[in-house]
This record gives structure tokens, C-alpha cells and sequence, in this order.
């Protein structure tokens, strides 16, 4: 039975040729697992992709923004230029064979603005709002950035690596008069 | 619950019972102890559980549950509390009449539980007068009747809860 086994090449999807196309210079890497697409794009020309596959490849659905902290990961560093954070946009189609598709944009510390999808996708409202909250990343552009999960007074941004686990003592010196104002 | 059969005459044999305001003042509280659910997580469910018939917390006339903190007087924290959700738990308590009091079910209201984090409130006792700590994560519906319970035996007894002794001592 072993021998009946084929290995064959995974044919390359329909929409990761259509963007290697029109994005050949943004596009930083790329990988295909299981039919489902991954691409890390340079931060100037992100916003122009996602819009790409908004509008042209019906990628209508927003299920995801988040960020990745690979200040502890020296592989991930050295891969795109010793960028801190990666801004990571989950998308989803109801039409075409590659119903997912992951898009990337590493984003230098000293540099953490991305352009906001919210005029795109409504949803990316409060997704770039916690995101904003755990990782510090501003969105440009964005209706209302303000914190979502922490309280409006926390200081810092707890899901980033150097942050304590147990907190700077927030929880010890809450302070009730501040926060009923 | 120290009744007297009061000096018997042949009218009153057995008809009269004597005894003082604060126990049958108490008697009635503890049979209808009003819970204010404050459900943040898994303790909720077995709160649930609690409530519902194969538990049945009727059974200690608990079973109004309120929610309207105006309306009730034993608040039941069952999960964990954030920083950000402190400020709206006290306010809730605040609100209540006295005599009030608290309970902390599980591991998390008590201490933090297994969320050892920047976030979460390690004991709700931090802030609020507990009068009785369940253990447990979660802790059986057994637990919640048992700690219902021993509110109950403080009551009967003539104890204050604990918040209003804090209230006094301030």
C-alpha cells in the first residue's frame, strides 16, 4: 500500500499567484499549508492588499486582527529586520477555493503605525482597539482608539513580552474614587 | 429557636408562645435569605445548578433570586473579578439594604484561583466584607448549600454580618 502513495506538489492557489502578481515587490514570504494562504507584506503597501482582497477577491470577512511580540523569538527577528511586533489580519471568503488567507505587516518598535482597516471592514473597530490595548500599535485613521479591555488609567501594554505576569502592582493599588469618577 | 411555652392557664395551654423580637426577627431573615447572583464564570453555572431542581435551593428559602441589588441581601460571588469589574461589584454591594451578606464561592472570588495575573483581583475580600469562603474550582452545589447554610447558623445565632461590624468599627 505504501507504494501507491503519491507525493505531489501542492498546486499554488488561485489568489497566491494573483497577488505575487500585483504585489510582487511588497510581498516579503509566503506559504501555503493546507490550502490555506499565508503572506507577511511590507507595512507601506499593506493597506492596498488588503483592499486588494477585500473589494477584488471578496474576502469579506474580517475574523481577526491581532499582533505577535517576537521580541524573544531571534529567529522571527532576523527574518524581517529586527521588527518587534507582527500586525496579523485574518480573512475569511464565502466564495473561491482559499476560503482563508493570513496577511502579516512586521511593524518596527519605533515605528508602531499601521494604517487602520476600519473603513474596509466596520468589524476592525474593536479588533484594532485591543490590539491598541495588549500591544501599544496605534491604527491610523481609527474612529476611536482608545482601550477596550484594560481600564482607561492602566499604564503599559500587558500581552507585550517584557510585561510582568503579575502585573506592576496594579492589582494591589487599585484605587476606587479614580475609577467611579 | 428558645421558644417558651408561656404560664399555662386553661385558656392559654399550649396557644401562647413567648419569645424575644430579635429571634423570630431572626428566624424569618434566615429562612429567606434573597441571593444576588454576581455570575462571572463557571461558579455561575453551578450556581445554576444550585438553584435549579435536582439541587433546589428553595429547600432553605433561597430561592428568590434578585436582580436588583435593592432587593436582596446575601450576594454570591461566584467567579473572578477583574480590576475593571471591581468598581461595578462594590457599587453593587453599596446598593444593598442591611443586613447583608457575602459569600465568595470558589477559588477564584477567594483568592485569585489558578489566575495569578496582572488583572484579576486575588480575593474579592480585598474590598468586600466576606462573610463565608467556599473552596473548590467549582465547587459542588453541595458547597453553596452548605455555605447558605452556615449563613444561616450565623443568623440564628444573633451574629452581624461582617460588613456591618466594619460599618460600626468605622
Amino acid at each position: 500500500m505504501n507504494d501507491e502513495i503519491e507525493v505531489t506538489e501542492e498546486a499554488q492557489p488561485l489568489v497566491l499567484q494573483k497577488l505575487q502578481d500585483k504585489f510582487a515587490d511588497a510581498l516579503l514570504a509566503s506559504s501555503v499549508i493546507r490550502n490555506g494562504v499565508s503572506v507577511v507584506v511590507n507595512k507601506d503597501n499593506s493597506y492596498a492588499l488588503l483592499e486588494y482582497l477585500k473589494t477584488d477577491l471578496a474576502y469579506s470577512y474580517l475574523v481577526d486582527v491581532t499582533a505577535v511580540d517576537n521580541s524573544k523569538l531571534e529567529s522571527e527577528l532576523m527574518q524581517y529586520d529586527y521588527a518587534r511586533f507582527m500586525v496579523v489580519y485574518q480573512l475569511y471568503t464565502f466564495e473561491g477555493e482559499t476560503s482563508r488567507i493570513r496577511v502579516k505587516v512586521p511593524v518596527h518598535e519605533k515605528d508602531l503605525k499601521v494604517p487602520t482597516v476600519t473603513l474596509l471592514w466596520k468589524g476592525a473597530n474593536w479588533l484594532e482597539r485591543e490590539t491598541y490595548d495588549m500591544f501599544g500599535i496605534e491604527f491610523e485613521g481609527h474612529p476611536d482608539l482608545c482601550r477596550i479591555l484594560m481600564p482607561d488609567d492602566f499604564e503599559g501594554h500587558p500581552l507585550r513580552k517584557d510585561y510582568p505576569l503579575r502585573g506592576r502592582g496594579e492589582r494591589e493599588s487599585f484605587n476606587f474614587e479614580k475609577q467611579n469618577a | 429557636m428558645g421558644l417558651d411555652f408561656g404560664s399555662s392557664t386553661e385558656q392559654t395551654d399550649g396557644n401562647i408562645i413567648t419569645t424575644t423580637i430579635d429571634k423570630v426577627v431572626n428566624w424569618g431573615r434566615k429562612n429567606s435569605l434573597w441571593p444576588m447572583p454576581f455570575g462571572t464564570a463557571c461558579c455561575a453555572i453551578e450556581m445554576m445548578a444550585t438553584l435549579a431542581s435536582k439541587f433546589d435551593l428553595s429547600r432553605f428559602g433561597s430561592e428568590a433570586i434578585r436582580f436588583s441589588p435593592r432587593q436582596s441581601d446575601l450576594l454570591i460571588v461566584s467567579g473572578r473579578i477583574s480590576i475593571k469589574m471591581m468598581p461595578v461589584l462594590k457599587r453593587i454591594y453599596d446598593q444593598m439594604p442591611e443586613p447583608k451578606w457575602v459569600i465568595s464561592m470558589g477559588a477564584c472570588a477567594s483568592c485569585g484561583g489558578v489566575f495569578d495575573t496582572y488583572t484579576l483581583i486575588q480575593g474579592v475580600d480585598q474590598f468586600l466584607p466576606v462573610d463565608v469562603y467556599i473552596p473548590g474550582c467549582p465547587p459542588r452545589p453541595e458547597d453553596l448549600i452548605d455555605a447558605v447554610m452556615q449563613v444561616q447558623r450565623q443568623i440564628t445565632k444573633g451574629e452581624l454580618p461582617k460588613g456591618s461590624e466594619v460599618a460600626h468599627n468605622e
